[in-house]
């Protein structure tokens, strides 16, 4: 953390020297009124008095000033701190495998990089600011009490550790039923989400009554433990003060007594004093407070760090290749299991061969590794044994950039940007002329519905596209590849969403356009791979058969009974 | 010294989120208030507390200074009793303060609590179509993030808010009545105070409005790019996207010092004139006490007046934020709570269901102008097993939505034996369907809950039958703990096909007369999609069914396949009979076996 202080380490230093004035300009007017009271008043001298007052309000200008000023400099270190922080965070998570995104999961990564940052910037903005004030305000205030005199400083040190118990007792206390709160909210979250993400269902079996009475059940229990923590917090205040005010009421009658017996004290001493206490017992709760802020930010910090320390899993290969378009596949041996399972491996000792510019089918049921394969192929994941080649080299020895120039992969999940459609198709390829970009749009079967759009292809697409069909962004994430001219194309299940119409016209197109091109597409439906030139199919991990529709007709059982399953009747019709 | 701490646990600030403002402040003030008297006592005995709480924090510094006075007059016996007068009005106050903060907490509970319940019956009775033209996270929000806003500003503001006013009028009212001269130059702060928070909130408004905005767009691009990494990865745009984090990053950082700098400007601003306070009172105070006007006790009474009005001013000034937040909040909560509720129309109940359905000459459109079905006539008798096929948006889950009366039709009438069903009794007339739909629908509860969602009363060996009837009983024994596996987040642990047989376990415990099945297999690989078939036919047998596909390989054995287009109906036929037409099923048909062969 230090080492990305170190840049703005004048503002780390500046700004609590600032503070140092603002604060003992705060110190010093209690002292001055003490002389103001016993010298001017009591002492009948007009004189002093304005003369004080004068210092005293240009110690006010310079004291704001100084705050402002610390403000100043402690938001310059922080925020660039926490920008320099976000930068390498984001850098790194970029250059991560989609094993350690896996691992970090995604949702956690996002968190890590926007929470979690601004929490540990909100922590050095309080270290270079509150926590200097708050010691010294605490300390000089003592000190202060003390020169008044050193009886008062007594009183303050038996009513501080009252204060710290009373605060300690209560934060320990109230933190975890915050956690519960947290829970009970989770939880009638849960309720109503699924409430109205299924509403169609709760009212088609009349459940509206049961529901509520499960909500009402959960919500009562959340008030409960809200109020729980609330009562809690409630007694803390009033305790706080109990305290702080016996102390001053017992500094009163000391000064009472003191007066009254050997008057070395002063009464305006005695009101000073009385300022200097709560000044002194109102730091602890702001320490309780930064404290819980740095607890909490420290986890943050941790997990944040996580992510720094982890080096990027995959190296970069250096193979440089003067030969042009190509295309072939070679799987030798293949094996391959993700690393939370590694007992359970996802393909076992696969082989195959793909010439350039063939189609090869993937077939196979849920679970089978069909897209594990096809993920092997630009990297996505590396082989636990075998080996993965393209162009006759192992995958592992290209520059990443060369391997994943070579492949076009369109996923089972589309993944569009919040951008226009145009520059969701010109994702990998941000220079294409548009007439490329029409071309591609028209192989992937997706002009018709682009041009219907308000905007062609300006319009928006909203947020992880929500505003498209999923046959609409399927066929963006084809066109977005078939862009890029690539060597390879992989459909993972892409086309899953679209009808068939529409789908024997996209690979009516493929094989009209895309002919040099090598096309490996994993699917569902046998109809998506019934003309491929090779079909593969993959049974548990295994590559149980290959061959073209008619040859595993004969020869392979699943392949069968996939076909089966899918075309029972149609052998009875006709 | 006055009580003059407050400690935050929860919201650490709300100077960071931009301020929205309500747009009918009066309306929303109305219904809030409505809430509040449902709780009149816990309310009134607030008020009484945060009075009484505000008078002993306002009589203290008298009594303070007054001990003071009788320090310096040396006269002990009135200095004992003013002391003990003082400890007396220090624990009323403790005291009142105590009540003060746990009748909040309960006030806030309570009212929070209500509108929780009333949001969530309104949300279950919310017509299918509001439901489908808001976003999910729209509606969650309502529930999440505004009644939270609602209910801490409730419990904390609340009090510091009737505090604050009185504790300002007392104070300068007290002032006054000790020296109004005095009074009249301390009050030059609140003059200041006032001015300054405007100018700088309207400042800080811009800033922190700015700085969300920078922080959205930044959150927004890492959100993606994450989620999307495998595109990003695969089409080697890292660099690219780093690039565009990084301006994104420099742009926040620039408005967050902006707004950081203006926001921490505010405190030292502050303390400075509450300083300057503590200066006009320490040196015209001074002057005045010289001048035998006042004695030295009033000046060490102003002191902390002048101190305790300032820091409830700058503490509404604050809350000023958050209470607008927290109204915009209930606005959008009471809007929820004030849409009209489904329509419930018809009360007939028939004793039992046959399960003929008619459609005759229905008018329906989502949107005025575009007719989605238009003079659609179809007559199902009982027991028969209806297909509904035809490309997306030919209109075919309209028919779902209309006979569940999910939408209501535009003109027509939908019957089902031989009443219209607009006159039925809607809940009778939905126990008596069950819908499986293509999304599965599971709660997060056990497994046996779930199958028999519809059927709580039903026994365990039913449950169980009805799971080895939609063939999700192996699986379901294969788990740890069997029926009694708690399913999470929708079942995700579950593959979709084993949610959907656990949907086909609820329907058949559901029992209905009449079944419908939109989609309920399409996104099911083959195989699984095999046992599910098997478990449908099982379903289906002695129940009207109606079946919306896609894949023509489902339904082929239904008695009556409708082919729809744009809304109307194409053709109708068996299997055998619409394949020998040659017709819209006949390419639909082979389309789908044959290929790219069409």
């Amino acid at each position: 953390m230090l080492q990305y202080l170190k840049k703005y380490r004048l503002y780390c230093l500046l700004a609590p020297l600032f503070m140092l004035g603002e604060i003992a300009m705060d110190m010093w007017q209690p002292a001055m009124m003490a002389i103001i009271v016993d010298k001017g008043v009591l002492g009948g001298n007009i004189d002093l008095i304005w003369e004080m007052g004068i210092w005293m309000l240009l110690l006010v200008i310079f004291g704001g000033t100084c705050g402002i000023l610390c403000g100043v400099f402690a938001s310059i270190a922080a925020q660039n701190f926490g920008n320099d922080v976000r930068k390498d965070l984001f850098s790194r998570i970029m250059n991560f495998s989609f094993q350690q995104t896996d691992q970090f999961t995604t949702g956690s990564l996002i968190t890590r990089i926007t929470n979690d940052v601004s929490r540990v910037e909100q922590m050095v903005m309080m270290s270079v600011r509150s926590v200097v004030r708050c010691t010294v305000m605490f300390f000089g205030g003592i000190y202060m009490l003390y020169l008044q005199s050193p009886r008062f400083a007594l009183v303050a040190a038996c009513g501080l550790p009252v204060i710290a118990a009373f605060v300690i007792f209560f934060l320990r206390k109230v933190s975890p039923l915050f956690t519960i709160i947290q829970q009970k909210l989770d939880q009638i979250n849960c309720i109503v989400q699924e409430n109205i993400a299924g509403a169609r269902v709760v009212k088609a079996y009349v459940k509206e009554a049961q529901a509520l009475a499960l909500f009402s059940k959960a919500n009562d229990q959340l008030c409960i433990v809200n109020l729980r923590a609330q009562t809690a917090l409630a007694f803390l205040n009033p305790c706080v003060n109990i305290v702080l005010n016996i102390c001053t009421v017992v500094v009163l009658y000391i000064g009472g007594i003191t007066i009254q017996t050997d008057g070395n004290i002063t009464p305006g001493q005695v009101m000073a004093s009385i300022t200097y206490l709560s000044m002194i017992l109102m730091r602890i709760i702001f320490m309780a407070n930064i404290f819980q802020t740095f607890t909490r930010s420290s986890a943050s910090w941790k997990r944040i760090r996580e992510v720094l320390e982890t080096k990027p899993a995959q190296k970069s290969g250096t193979y440089v290749s003067e030969k042009g378009h190509q295309g072939e596949i070679e799987f030798r041996n293949v094996s391959f299991s993700y690393p939370d399972a590694p007992d359970n491996p996802v393909l076992k000792n696969v082989s195959f061969q793909i010439e350039p510019g063939q189609t090869v089918a993937v077939i196979g049921s849920t679970g089978s590794g069909k897209s594990s394969l096809v993920h092997l192929i630009p990297r996505f994941y590396d082989t636990t044994g075998g080996e993965v080649l393209v162009d006759g080299i192992n995958v592992r020895d290209y520059p990443m950039e060369v391997l994943r120039d070579k492949i076009g992969i369109v996923q089972q999940k589309s993944e569009l940007f919040s951008r226009s459609i145009e520059e969701n198709i010109t994702w990998g390829t941000p220079n294409a002329d548009p007439e490329e970009i029409r071309r591609a749009a028209r192989l992937a079967q997706a002009e018709d519905f682009i041009q219907n759009t308000p905007n062609g292809y300006q319009t928006h697409v909203t947020e992880s596209g929500h505003s498209l069909s999923g046959g609409q962004k399927q066929r963006i994430s084809i066109a977005r590849a078939m862009l890029k001219r690539p060597e390879i194309l992989i459909l993972d299940d892409a086309a899953s969403a679209l009808d068939l119409k529409t789908e024997a016209a996209l690979q009516a197109s493929f094989n009209r356009e895309l002919e040099g091109t090598t096309k490996l597409i994993v699917a569902q439906r046998v109809a998506s791979v019934k003309n491929a030139d090779k079909i593969l199919v993959l049974d548990d991990g295994q590559l149980s058969a290959r061959g073209t529709h008619e040859e595993l007709l004969k020869t392979s059982p699943v392949y069968g009974e996939i076909c089966r399953s899918q075309i029972k009747q149609e052998v009875n019709a006709s | 010294m006055r009580n003059g701490l407050r400690v935050q646990l929860r919201r650490p600030s709300t100077m960071g989120q931009a301020i929205e403002k309500p747009k009918n402040t009066r309306g929303t003030l109305n219904k809030l208030l409505r809430h509040f008297v449902q709780s009149k006592g816990l309310l009134l005995g607030l008020m009484a507390a945060v009075f009484l709480e505000t008078l002993t924090s306002l009589i203290s510094p008298s009594l303070q200074g007054q001990v003071i006075d009788s320090i310096k007059d040396r006269s002990w016996q009135w200095f004992q009793i003013l002391l003990i007068c003082l400890l007396i009005s220090f624990s009323l106050n403790v005291l009142f303060t105590l009540s003060q903060g746990i009748l909040a907490a309960r006030l806030s509970q309570n009212i929070v609590g209500r509108m929780r319940c009333d949001l969530f019956e309104k949300l279950n009775h919310l017509p299918i179509p509001y439901l489908d033209r808001h976003s999910n996270g729209d509606l969650m929000s309502r529930m999440t993030n505004d009644i939270e806003n609602i209910s801490s500003t409730i419990s904390q503001s609340l009090g510091s808010l009737i505090s604050g006013g009185l504790t300002v009028l007392g104070t300068i009212a007290i002032m006054f009545w000790y020296c109004w001269q005095l009074t009249l130059i301390t009050l030059i702060t609140v003059i200041l105070t006032a001015i300054i928070t405007q100018w700088m909130s309207k400042k800080m408004r811009s800033a922190y409005r700015n700085r969300a905005d920078a922080l959205g767009a930044l959150n927004g691009h890492a959100e993606e790019m994450i989620t999307n990494y495998r595109s990003v990865a695969a089409y080697n745009c890292q660099e690219r996207t780093r690039e565009e984090f990084n301006t994104l990053s420099d742009q926040l950082t620039k408005e967050g010092i902006r707004a950081e700098i203006l926001g921490g400007s505010m405190g030292p601003i502050m303390n400075g004139i509450s300083n300057l306070g503590f200066v006009i009172v320490a040196a015209f105070g001074g002057y005045f006490a010289l001048k035998g006007l006042i004695t030295i006790g009033v000046i060490s009474a102003f002191i902390i007046y002048a101190k305790q009005f300032s820091r409830p001013l700058n503490e509404l000034a604050q809350l000023y934020g958050s209470v607008q937040t927290a109204m915009a909040g209930a606005e959008r909560v009471f809007a929820l709570i004030d849409q009209p509720d489904e329509d419930k129309n018809g009360t007939e109940i028939l004793e039992s269901m046959k399960g003929e359905i008619s459609f005759r000459h229905v008018n329906f459109s989502y949107e005025s102008g575009k007719p989605v079905l238009s003079d659609f006539n179809l007559e199902v008798k009982a027991g028969q097993k209806i297909a509904l096929v035809g490309a997306t948006g030919s209109g075919k889950t309209t028919i779902v939505n209309l006979l569940m009366r999910f939408y209501p039709i535009d003109s027509g009438g939908i019957y089902i034996d031989g009443k219209n069903i607009m006159n039925l009794n809607r809940d009778w007339l939905r126990h008596n369907t069950a819908i499986v739909l293509q999304d599965t629908v599971l709660f997060s509860d056990t497994i046996a809950a779930n199958i028999k969602y519809a059927n709580p009363n039903a026994r365990d060996e039913e449950m169980e039958q009805a799971a080895v009837m939609s063939n999700c009983a192996p699986f379901i024994r294969r788990l740890k703990r069997g029926y009694q596996t708690v399913l999470k987040q929708a079942g995700a642990s579950l593959s979709h096909g084993q949610r959907q047989l656990l949907n086909i376990a609820r329907a058949i415990l559901a029992n209905p007369k009449i079944l419908i099945l939109d989609e309920a297999t399409s996104s099911v690989d083959s195989r699984t999609e095999q046992s599910i078939q098997d478990a449908l036919v099982k379903l289906m047998k002695n129940r009207t069914s109606l079946i919306i596909a896609h894949r023509l390989s489902t339904i082929q054995d239904a008695d009556i396949i409708v082919v729809m287009d744009q809304g109307h109906i194409v053709e109708t036929g068996n299997h055998s009979e619409l394949l020998k037409k040659q017709g819209a099923y006949y390419t639909l048909y082979m389309a789908q076996f044959a290929g790219e062969q069409t």
